[in-house]
């Protein structure tokens, strides 16, 4: 953590518009991890008959995001 | 309580709605044949951003005078500083006549909404930010189909070096990022931020006035209150302002990056 190595870095070694623009696309990925698995759970919740599902995709869904973004911008 | 005392002591103080970004100039109702004061704004900000640019180009010199200075800071500012940073030197310059005019297109009518006389920012109809997305949405996604072909923008959605099992659930929530929410929060941030900070200028200057002109002594203190926060939150309009405008062209600048980057 103390030392965090960007692989891409800009030319001047500074925390460039890159990182500040990244952050702003965070929110997007986030919906589209609440819309997607929340909307599939819902709709294994209509067909099944069921109501925690939603929850379940809701979960999964914001876990999934957060996992992408860690694998996209974190580990670089 | 406050309602209550507004209430009883002066009726008749509607607080602003939705209804105050409604403005008919020629006809009244929502047809399409129908000027607006939002339609005129951008209009009327077309003709300025041209004269400014024309303006500042005219007499070009080594040593730039004021007018010349200025243009080149903004261009420079979004080339230098979004243009070749996010897309890359190859291949950001053919980007940057669309860059530039989104930023001075989105700064000029987002100051419209602080400017005296004008004073509405035009972002606040959804239409034109959903324009304006709509512009970002085609192009980044042309841009990326042409590079990579139509299988293989698909296939780029999802970064290597996943866990197989995870790629199919990734690729879903890529596909809904590019395509379907992207797009929408892109509108949505510009919209809102202009509509919100109009509104709550409108807040605090209608009721500074009604405060003021229209109830007892005491509330009087609370009108100057009122009016102090309005001039407070005109400079922190300014702020909200300029910010949408870089954002904007900066997440355009960041998406067309993206359709153009290989991942290996």
């Amino acid at each position: 953590m103390s030392t965090p190595a960007p692989r891409r870095p800009s030319p001047e070694g500074r925390d460039g518009p890159l990182e500040e623009a990244q952050a702003w696309s965070l929110v997007s990925y986030l919906l589209a991890g609440l819309i997607t698995f929340g909307g599939l759970g819902l709709l294994l919740d209509r067909w099944l008959g069921t109501s925690w599902l939603v929850l379940v995709g809701l979960l999964a869904g914001a876990g999934l995001a957060f996992y992408l973004i860690w694998f996209r911008y974190g580990t670089r | 309580m406050s309602a209550l005392v507004l209430a009883a002591q002066g009726e008749g103080f509607t607080p602003p709605g939705k209804e105050d970004f409604w403005w008919p100039i020629v006809g009244s109702d929502t047809s399409a044949w129908t000027l607006t004061r939002p339609a005129v704004l951008i209009l009327l900000s077309v003709v300025l951003i041209a004269w400014f640019l024309l303006a500042a180009t005219r007499h070009r010199s080594v040593i730039p005078g004021k007018l010349q200075f200025v243009g080149e800071g903004a261009y420079g500012f979004i080339r230098e500083g979004i243009g070749r940073d996010l897309i890359g030197s190859r291949d950001f310059m053919k980007f940057m006549p669309m860059l530039f005019t989104m930023f001075m297109l989105i700064l000029v009518n987002n100051l419209f909404g602080i400017i005296p006389f004008i004073q509405y920012p035009t972002m606040a109809r959804y239409g034109f930010p959903v324009a304006l997305a709509g512009i970002t949405y085609v192009t980044f996604h042309a841009v990326g189909f042409r590079k990579k072909g139509f299988v293989g923008y698909f296939k780029d959605l999802v970064p290597p070096g996943l866990p197989a099992w995870i790629v199919p659930f990734i690729f879903l929530l890529e596909f809904v990022d590019k395509f379907i929410t992207r797009p929408l929060t892109l509108s949505l941030r510009l919209f809102a931020n202009m509509f919100a900070g109009h509104l709550l200028l409108l807040v605090f200057i209608l009721g500074a006035e009604h405060m003021l002109l229209d109830l007892g002594p005491g509330l009087k203190v609370a009108g100057l209150l009122s009016a102090a926060m309005a001039v407070v939150m005109t400079f922190f309009e300014l702020l909200v302002e300029v910010l949408q405008a870089y954002i904007f062209t900066l997440l355009t600048a960041l998406y067309i990056g993206g359709a153009l980057a290989e991942e290996h």
